[in-house]
């Protein structure tokens, strides 16, 4: 382990299974290192993630998705549309102030981000469980509410139980560690079909965007690393460096119609 | 009625008349996943080894593996479980039961934390 420090890897855009093959490593890497460690990366083309246990089949029929590749999270939740979005992994041992309790490691991360989008001017909150919450089995993420997600009210109005997800995570619970998947939505996707598009922040901004996704991520991670003590470090080379032919391997796995049609 | 052991990993296992065991996941687990949504059983006739996966669950927000607390046979599993997930929570000791297993070897309960032990670990 690397006493005091956040490591921090900001990848290139890679296809869905590679992807998620590499923070399976990532995992491992949060195990070894006995601490917090957080990827971002890019998307290669539009992809919509899946739920652990979304079923394929309301996927395929889903208009609104339609003509996208398809890759399985092994994190829980809603189908994700990767490409407007800045996507992290976080993973913790189990044994980390944040890997006890699911909310601890959502709270921790998503509530760094409502700072971050305070500092920018946002009214962004942590949601609030409301009467007004839409079914929690809508297929994609950003249609569903729950607890503690990043929530933004639109400029020039009060805040509303109905106001937008900006922000949603999911995790997969490992016997030793604890992954999280997590999308910030910066803009709104123009791959999924009008009518189901979400807004993002530069929609919700009200004005011309003084960020970017990089700026973003970089005074987000500081602060998350801030309450553990600890100090974010940009990794030099990026998390697949090194680690090439055991994430192709792995991606193997993610490519097989098996575990995407799991369910 | 014998007594239940419990693995770090929070699944309980309790012997059975017939040399069978019964699993199932410890009530702080279940509290600690909240709203649970989805669980896949093993298959009955798989075989498992201590610490592997033998099913999984998922909440809201977070799916989490069912490991194995010892090595054995899948002989029974609690079908009705998946349809009628708040059983767990309200009885996770009885009718929560997840799978039997036929151990390949009984003794491997002896490595396991007893209640109390348990419950340190998860107060700590």
């Amino acid at each position: 382990m690397t006493a005091g420090v956040l490591p921090v890897w900001w990848d290139d855009a890679a296809d869905g299974p590679t992807n998620m093959a590499a923070d399976e490593l990532l995992a491992e890497e949060a195990e070894r290192r006995g601490g917090l460690v957080i990827r971002l990366y890019a998307w290669s083309e539009p992809t919509v993630s899946l739920g652990a246990f979304q079923p394929i089949a309301e996927a395929e029929a889903s208009a609104a998705i339609a003509g996208l590749p398809i890759v399985r999270r092994p994190s829980g939740g809603g189908a994700l549309v990767h490409g407007t979005d800045l996507t992290y992994a976080a993973a913790v041992p189990r044994s980390h102030p944040w890997g006890g309790s699911p909310q601890a490691l959502y709270d921790a991360m998503h509530g760094a981000m409502v700072a971050v989008l305070g500092m920018l001017g946002f009214d962004a909150r942590l949601h609030l469980p409301s009467t007004n919450d839409p079914p929690g089995d809508a297929l994609l993420c950003f249609a569903r509410r729950s607890p503690g997600d990043v929530v933004v009210c639109r400029p020039g109005r009060s805040a509303m139980p109905t106001d937008p997800k900006v922000m949603g995570s999911a995790q997969r619970r490992l016997g030793t560690t604890v992954l999280q998947h997590g999308s910030l939505l910066l803009t709104t996707c123009p791959a999924v079909t009008a009518e189901a598009r979400h807004d993002g922040l530069a929609e919700l901004a009200g004005k011309a965007p003084e960020w970017t996704a990089k700026s973003l991520a970089d005074r987000w991670t500081a602060l998350v690393a801030e309450p553990l003590g600890i100090v974010r470090e940009f990794q030099p080379q990026a998390f697949a460096a090194g680690r090439g032919q055991e994430i192709a391997s792995r991606a193997g796995r993610f490519r097989d119609r098996r575990w995407t049609a799991r369910r | 009625m014998a007594e239940m052991k419990f693995a770090k990993s929070h699944e309980w296992v309790r012997p059975e008349a017939g040399g069978l065991a019964t699993v199932g996941i410890s009530k702080y687990a279940v509290e600690a996943l909240t709203d649970l949504v989805f669980m896949q059983l093993p298959p009955v006739g798989k075989k498992v080894k201590a610490g592997e996966s033998l099913g999984e669950i998922e909440s809201v927000k977070a799916v989490s593996d069912i490991y194995a607390p010892i090595s054995g046979e899948i002989v029974e599993v609690n079908a009705a479980l998946p349809g009628q997930l708040d059983t767990l929570g309200a009885d996770p000791y009885g009718a929560g039961w997840i799978v039997r297993i036929k151990p390949d070897d009984p003794a491997e309960m002896a490595g396991l934390m007893d209640q109390a032990a348990y419950d340190a670990t998860v107060k700590s």
